[in-house]
């Protein structure tokens, strides 16, 4: 079940698997696919974000590799996958609305599902729960990232 | 999206801070470039060369509703893991030494653009 954390008001669940220094999450789903996307502090990071393009259905990319490119108006960068696999499925709306990203990072905005490959060994480098919640405070507080704002319509 | 992994472009920047609205882009599709996995160098000449003497890129800022300058963009690019490379000879037309530069930069010379042009798969020039 999902705990909201939030800091300095940008939002940490704790049911999910982060990459925080990638600003990725990762969920386990039941069938044993997991999604992919990319962190409240990372939407906020970026701005309202213009465009995101994800890799294609079938390409198959190892941990630590781009899954989709996002562009706002004053940013443009990979987001990079934490788990080792083969894309299953993109999520259509992205390419429609790249908005939802900002909207709705954890929910709607989803990137790609992957086919994991290496699942057991790559979750257990992430950190989830309590854990997840100090080393993005931790992160927070070093690199003094600014607030997050949200933008209207935002659910996590 | 297809997969440009493996592809090299070189972005060659010739225009410096007297026209700030043209120092954006070319760094933006550098990253961009470099998002997707593609080897990417911006090289600098003519103009372009004036926007890396400390203290200069900072001045430039676009969108005055954010603290966005040409030097964020130019240290952000850094991240994105592309290559930036001066020409020797447009440094010393701007009286410019390797003092000078900001950290990230490599001076070469000005035929290195031949080889780098050729090993490239694109080039942009801006």
């Amino acid at each position: 079940m999902a705990v909201r954390e939030e800091i300095r008001g940008c939002v940490i669940l704790t049911n999910l698997h982060y990459a925080v220094e990638d600003h990725s999450w990762a969920n386990v789903n039941d069938d044993g696919t997991v999604t992919i996307g990319m962190t409240d502090v990372a939407q906020n990071m970026a701005g309202s974000i213009l465009h995101a393009k994800t890799k294609k259905v079938g390409v198959v990319r190892a941990k630590g590799r781009p899954i989709a490119t996002v562009e706002s108006s004053k940013w443009v960068g990979p987001v990079k996958t934490p788990v080792s696999g083969e894309i299953i499925a993109v999520n259509e709306e992205v390419a429609k609305d790249a908005e939802i990203i900002n909207r709705s990072p954890y929910q709607k905005g989803w990137l790609v599902k992957l086919k994991p490959t290496n699942l057991d060994a790559e979750i257990a480098e992430m950190l989830t729960g309590d854990s997840a919640v100090q080393a993005y405070r931790d992160k927070i507080e070093k690199e003094d990232l600014k607030t997050c704002a949200h933008v209207e319509g935002f659910e996590d | 999206m297809d997969d440009f992994e493996g592809k090299r472009i070189l972005v060659i920047q010739t225009h410096g801070v007297e026209t700030p609205t043209r120092t954006y882009s070319p760094l933006f599709y550098a990253m961009a470039a470099a998002a997707m996995e593609i080897e990417t160098m911006v090289w600098f000449t003519m103009n372009g060369t004036n926007q890396l003497k400390k203290g200069e890129a900072e001045k430039v800022q676009l969108d005055l509703s954010s603290d966005v300058t040409l030097k964020t963009m130019l240290e952000q690019t850094m991240d994105s893991e592309v290559e930036l490379r001066v020409c020797q000879q447009s440094m010393a037309l701007w009286n410019m030494t390797k003092e000078d530069l900001i950290d990230g930069v490599e001076v070469l010379g000005a035929t290195s653009i031949i080889d780098l042009a050729l090993n490239s798969d694109h080039v942009m020039y801006f």
